[in-house]
């Protein structure tokens, strides 16, 4: 558990842990200084108890610092709960959230997968591109496959595009196909025929 | 435009590589001098040791969204007054209005075809001479 391993140092170099209780601790995610909201916010590690309050506080906060924080935090649990609580801050009006929110969901493998047929079948198509870049980053096996399939089906050609552009770095000869008949599923999109040209010459190649 | 080139300097911002790689190719076909960066904090350092005519810039970006990094380029630290376009795939009601508070002078939607994208940097650097 996380709380008693801070409380026995490893080492003469490590840092000095948190004198703080996690009921002080959560209360100073509320502090005016940010400084100690985000110290706050990282010494809450290792404590489910305090996943609630750091949901609650993430839509609010307003400094990307004590955010990083509280996001780095959450993610470290790697729950379902935490992963649907991140989740619908894809769909934030607030780019640096929705952004720092894919970036945690892309890092927690073990909850986010869960969550990914609802965000393929999101209506907001805004929250499907936001997925595209959660699965660009995801180490997962079935990665690809999602992606693969929002080539293939998604209607809506921004987040074809944003698809292609997340599978592009891994994608070998064997998506071809799906690229060629994204394509022709939007013949009028510039861009999506500009990728989807560029990359066929380079995925002909590979195994 | 800087002194070294008649042609307009460019920077793209966007951490889509096949992006940067469309808007790059659409605006060197069109005589502009491009370079690009993958972020907003890469763009805020190329701005500071470069001068650029124009920004082509994405909103959702790793390390530094477009909205701050616009808005970090319009600060005293930059200072730059370069025009800047933002494309996004951003739609929603309010969104060009964020980028027109952060400093952006233009926004657009993807996607934005050639002759757009073109036509809009062309008069986006028209004071600044011609584009080759």
């Amino acid at each position: 558990m996380g709380l008693v391993r801070k409380q026995i140092p490893q080492s003469p170099e490590e840092p000095a842990p948190p004198s703080a209780t996690p009921d002080e601790l959560i209360r100073r995610l509320d502090d005016p200084d940010p400084e100690r909201r985000r110290e706050a916010a990282l010494d809450l590690d290792g404590m489910p108890e305090a996943v609630p309050e750091l949901l609650a506080r993430l839509g609010p906060e307003q400094e990307p610092r004590v955010r990083d924080a509280v996001l780095t935090t959450l993610a470290a649990h790697d729950t379902e709960a935490v992963a649907a609580g991140l989740a619908v801050h894809l769909a934030s009006d607030e780019a640096g959230l929705r952004t720092a929110v894919a970036e945690a969901l892309a890092t927690m493998p073990r909850s986010t997968p869960a969550l990914i047929p609802d965000l393929l079948a999101a209506p907001d198509h805004d929250v499907r591109v936001m997925t595209a870049m959660v699965l660009a980053d995801l180490p997962h096996p079935d990665a690809q496959s999602w992606l693969a399939r929002m080539i293939d089906e998604d209607p809506h050609a921004n987040v074809v595009t944003a698809a292609i552009d997340a599978l592009l770095p891994a994608a070998t000869a064997e998506h071809v196909p799906v690229l060629q008949a994204a394509a022709r599923r939007f013949p009028d999109d510039p861009f999506l025929q500009f990728t989807v040209r560029s990359a066929l010459p380079r995925l002909a190649g590979t195994a | 435009m800087t002194a070294e080139t008649t042609h307009p300097r460019v920077l793209v911002v966007d951490d889509a590589a096949t992006v940067r790689l469309y808007h790059t190719s659409l605006l060197r076909d069109a005589g502009f001098e491009v370079a690009e960066a993958a972020n907003g904090l890469e763009a805020v350092e190329a701005a500071m040791s470069t001068p650029f005519d124009l920004f082509v810039v994405d909103v959702n970006m790793p390390k530094m969204n477009g909205y701050t990094c616009v808005e970090t380029l319009r600060s005293e630290a930059v200072g730059t007054a370069a025009p800047v376009l933002m494309i996004s795939t951003e739609d929603r009601p309010g969104d060009a209005d964020r980028a027109y508070q952060a400093g952006a002078n233009l926004y657009l939607v993807k996607p934005v075809g050639a002759e757009r994208l073109v036509r809009v940097a062309t008069m986006l650097t028209a004071a600044k001479g011609p584009v080759a």
